[in-house]
C-alpha cells in the first residue's frame, strides 16, 4: 500500500498535466469534430466533408511522404552516426558534440536556416551566381516551396538524426563494448556481427525514435509552414486553415483533421507497441 | 482546478474598473463615460507586422492615453485577425459574456461580417464619441465595410488603396492597365507571382482580375449573385490559368504570403510587388529591404480601395476605455500623427475639412515618401471592394480551378 501511495504520488504530476491538458483538449476536439455542441446537429458531417474536399488526398499522401522519408533517411544516418561515434577516433568527442549541437535549436529556427540556405534567392544561389553557374535567382533549383518538399524533408532529416542517435547510443552504452568482438571472435565477419548481433538489440531503440520521428513530421505545422509549397498542403496546414476560416461553421473540419492526425500518430505507436515492443522483452531483456 | 484558478485570475482582474455593461453606458453622457473610463485598461488586439504602426500604437496613441485619460494601452501584437474572431467566438461558447480578453481589435472585411453575423460586436454606441461628427458616414466606403453595413459596430481608422510597386532602375516605365500588366507578364516569363489566395493580399488581385474580366465592377455590386458569378469565374479562371505557364516558378507554387511576396520582390526574383496599403513601400526602402528606386503606381482602370476600422467585442470588460481609445484614434491630431510619412504615412478615415485649421495645415504640409504614390493620385481611378460573400467564392473558385 504504502508503495502504491509512493508511485501515485510520483507519478501524479505527470499523469495530471498528460491526462488533463493533453486527453482533455484531445477530447474537446473529439467532441467539436463530431458537432457535439449547443446549437449544432451532432453527426459524422465535419469527417464526411473533410474527406470529399478536394485536395485532401493530395495533402494526406504529401504528409506520410515527409514523414516517411525523413523518417526512413533520419534512422539511415542515425544508425551510421551511432555506429561510428561508437568508436574510438581522435576528435570523436567534438564530433558527438557536433552530431548533437542542433538538438536545442526549434524546428522554425532550423526551417528558416534552411530556407537562407537554399531557397532560389538563397546563399547558396548568391554562391553559384557569384561562381558563374546560374545568371538568375530562378535558375538555381527550386528546393524550397517545391513539389517534392525537399527542403521540408532536410529539416526533419538535419533535425531528427541527433535525436535518433542519442537515443541508439544510450542504448549502446546498456549493451557494453562487448558483443561485437565476441562475435568477431567466433568467426563471425564485421557485416556479420552488426546484421545479426548488434542490429536486432538496436532495432527497438531505432524503432522506437523512428516512430516519434514519424509521427512528429506527420502533425507538425511550422516546417511545411515555412518551407511548404502553396498546394498541396500539409495536413497540419489545412487543419489550421479550416481553423481560422472566415465561414465560422469550418472550424469542426479543423477539429476533424486534427482529430485524424492525432488517429494516426495514436495508431502508429499502438503498431510499434504490439509489433516491437514484444520483441524487446525477448531479445534485448 | 484549473478552471477555478483560472475563474480567479479572471475576477481579479475585472474587479478593478469593469465597464463591461454597454448599454449602461450607452445611457451616458461622454464625460460620464470618460470618468468610467478612467483607470482602466485596453488588450488591443492588432496585427503587429510594421515596427512603426506598433510604435505609433504604443508611443503617440498609450502615451496620450495614460496623460490624459489615465487608461492603460495593452497592444497584443497579432497576426491575422481571424484568429481573433475565434477566440472571442470561443469566449461566447464558453460562456464569457462579461470578462472577455479583448477589449479592441484592429479589423475589417470579412472578419467584421464573422464578428457581426456571430453578435461579437458591441453596436449602436459610435454616434456618443465627439469626434465621430469628423466621420463622413454619407460616404459609402466609410460606412460599409467591404460591402456589410457597419451601422454603429465599429469606427473607421485608416483608408487604403490598393498600388503596385516596382524598381524604376530594373523596369522604368511599368504596364498602367491590366490589360497592359497581363501582356507584360507573358513577355517577361518567370517575372510575376501574387500570393495564393486566402492570403488578404493575393486574394485583393485576383479581384482585380475579376473585376477586369467582368468589364469593370458596376455588375458586381451587391450581394453575392450565382448567376453573374458564374459567368465572369470562367473567364477569371481562363486568364489566370493561361497566366500560369509565365509566372514565377511556371506558376507550380505560389507564395502564400505577401510576405513572401516582398522578400521576392527584395532578392529581384520578381518585378513587382503590390499592397493594399501603398505606405508600406515607403516603410520598405526606408528599413533598407527595398532599393531606394522603388516607385509605386495604380491602374488607369483602378485599383480596390477599402476603409479598416477599430471594433469593440460584446465581452469587453473595458467598453469605455476602448472607446475613449477608439476616439482618441479618431482625433484630427492623431490622425494627423499616423500621416505623416516618418511616422505611417497612412490615409485618413476622416474629412480633414472638418478638423481644425492647424491640423489641415499639417496635412497640407506632409510630403510623401517618393516610393509612395500619393493617395490623391490613387483615388483619381478607385474601384469599390465587392461584399463578402462573393470574396468568398473567389477564394473558393480559385483554389479548385487556378490552385491545384
Amino acid at each position: 500500500m504504502r508503495e502504491r501511495t509512493r508511485l501515485l504520488l510520483l507519478l501524479g504530476p505527470a499523469v495530471a498535466l498528460v491526462g488533463g491538458l493533453v486527453l482533455g483538449a484531445l477530447g474537446l476536439a473529439l467532441l467539436r469534430s463530431l458537432r457535439l455542441l449547443p446549437l449544432e446537429e451532432p453527426g459524422l458531417s465535419a469527417y464526411a466533408s473533410v474527406l470529399a474536399s478536394p485536395g485532401v488526398l493530395a495533402s494526406l499522401a504529401l504528409s506520410f511522404w515527409i514523414a516517411t522519408v525523413s523518417t526512413l533517411i533520419a534512422a539511415g544516418l542515425a544508425l551510421a552516426a551511432a555506429m561510428l561515434l561508437r568508436q574510438a577516433f581522435p576528435g570523436r568527442r567534438l564530433v558527438a558534440v557536433l552530431v548533437q549541437l542542433n538538438l536545442t535549436i526549434p524546428h522554425v529556427v532550423g526551417a528558416i536556416g534552411i530556407l537562407y540556405l537554399i531557397s532560389q534567392s538563397g546563399s547558396f544561389a548568391r554562391l553559384a551566381h557569384a561562381a558563374g553557374l546560374i545568371a538568375a535567382p530562378g535558375e538555381f533549383p527550386a528546393l524550397t516551396h517545391d513539389p517534392w518538399a525537399i527542403g521540408i524533408i532536410l529539416t526533419y532529416v538535419w533535425k531528427e538524426v541527433p535525436f535518433i542517435t542519442l537515443i541508439l547510443l544510450a542504448k549502446l552504452q546498456t549493451l557494453g563494448p562487448d558483443l561485437g568482438p565476441v562475435a568477431r571472435s567466433l568467426g563471425a565477419t564485421r557485416w556479420q556481427a552488426f546484421r545479426f548481433v548488434l542490429l536486432p538489440q538496436l532495432l527497438p531503440a531505432l524503432a522506437a525514435g523512428a516512430a516519434l520521428v514519424f509521427a512528429f513530421a506527420f502533425g507538425a505545422y511550422e516546417v511545411p509552414l515555412v518551407l511548404g509549397a502553396h498546394a498541396p498542403e500539409a495536413l497540419p496546414l489545412r487543419a489550421w486553415r479550416s481553423f481560422t476560416d472566415v465561414d465560422l461553421a469550418a472550424r469542426p473540419e479543423a477539429f476533424a483533421i486534427s482529430i485524424l492526425i492525432a488517429a494516426l500518430g495514436a495508431g502508429l505507436l499502438a503498431l510499434h507497441a504490439r509489433l516491437i515492443l514484444p520483441r524487446r522483452g525477448r531479445d534485448a531483456g | 482546478m484549473l478552471r477555478s484558478l483560472a475563474a480567479l485570475l479572471l475576477l481579479s482582474a475585472a474587479a478593478l474598473a469593469d465597464t463591461a455593461d454597454g448599454e449602461a453606458l450607452k445611457a451616458m453622457g461622454w464625460d460620464q463615460i470618460v470618468n468610467e473610463a478612467r483607470g482602466g485598461t485596453v488588450n488591443w488586439f492588432m496585427w503587429g507586422g510594421a515596427d512603426n504602426i506598433n510604435a505609433y500604437a504604443s508611443d503617440y496613441i498609450g502615451t496620450a492615453l495614460k496623460r490624459d485619460y489615465d487608461i492603460t494601452l495593452n497592444r497584443v501584437p497579432i497576426t491575422d485577425a481571424a484568429e481573433i474572431v475565434n477566440l472571442i467566438l470561443s469566449e461566447k461558447e464558453a460562456g464569457v459574456t462579461d470578462n472577455g480578453t479583448v477589449d479592441l481589435i484592429w479589423i475589417n472585411g470579412e472578419n467584421f461580417r464573422s464578428m457581426k453575423e456571430a453578435g461579437l460586436a458591441f453596436c449602436g454606441y459610435t454616434s456618443l464619441l465627439p469626434n465621430d461628427a469628423l466621420v463622413d458616414w454619407d460616404n459609402p466606403a466609410i460606412a460599409n465595410d467591404f460591402g456589410v453595413p457597419v451601422v454603429g459596430c465599429e469606427v473607421p481608422w485608416n483608408t487604403v488603396q490598393f498600388a503596385f510597386a516596382h524598381d524604376s532602375a530594373v523596369l522604368a516605365e511599368p504596364p498602367r492597365d491590366m490589360a497592359g500588366l497581363l501582356a507584360w507578364i507573358r513577355a517577361n516569363p518567370g517575372r510575376f507571382t501574387y500570393p495564393a489566395p486566402p492570403d488578404f493580399t493575393g486574394s485583393a488581385f485576383v479581384r482585380h482580375v475579376f473585376i477586369h474580366a467582368a468589364g469593370g465592377p458596376e455588375g458586381l455590386l451587391g450581394p453575392f449573385d450565382q448567376v453573374k458569378f458564374d459567368a465572369v469565374a470562367g473567364k477569371t479562371w481562363a486568364i489566370l490559368n493561361g497566366l500560369e505557364p509565365f509566372l514565377w516558378r511556371e506558376g507550380a507554387t505560389y507564395p502564400t504570403t505577401v510576405t513572401q511576396l516582398n522578400e521576392l520582390f527584395a532578392n529581384g526574383e520578381v518585378a513587382f510587388s503590390f499592397n493594399y496599403d501603398p505606405a508600406q513601400f515607403g516603410l520598405a526602402v526606408q528599413a533598407g529591404l527595398w532599393p531606394e528606386t522603388t516607385r509605386s503606381f495604380g491602374l488607369r482602370d483602378g485599383t480596390i480601395g477599402n476603409t479598416n476600422y477599430t471594433l469593440i467585442p460584446f465581452n469587453s470588460p473595458n467598453k469605455a476605455a476602448a472607446m475613449v481609445t477608439q476616439n482618441l484614434l479618431l482625433s484630427g491630431e492623431a490622425q494627423l500623427e499616423k500621416a505623416r510619412t516618418e511616422i505611417w504615412g497612412a490615409a485618413p478615415a476622416i474629412e480633414i475639412s472638418r478638423t481644425p485649421p492647424a491640423v489641415q495645415a499639417g496635412f497640407a504640409a506632409i510630403k510623401t515618401h517618393p516610393s509612395v504614390i500619393p493617395a490623391s493620385e490613387l483615388a483619381k481611378s478607385a474601384l469599390p471592394e465587392l461584399q463578402a460573400g462573393w470574396l468568398t467564392a473567389i477564394e473558393a473558385g480559385w483554389a479548385t480551378n487556378v490552385g491545384n
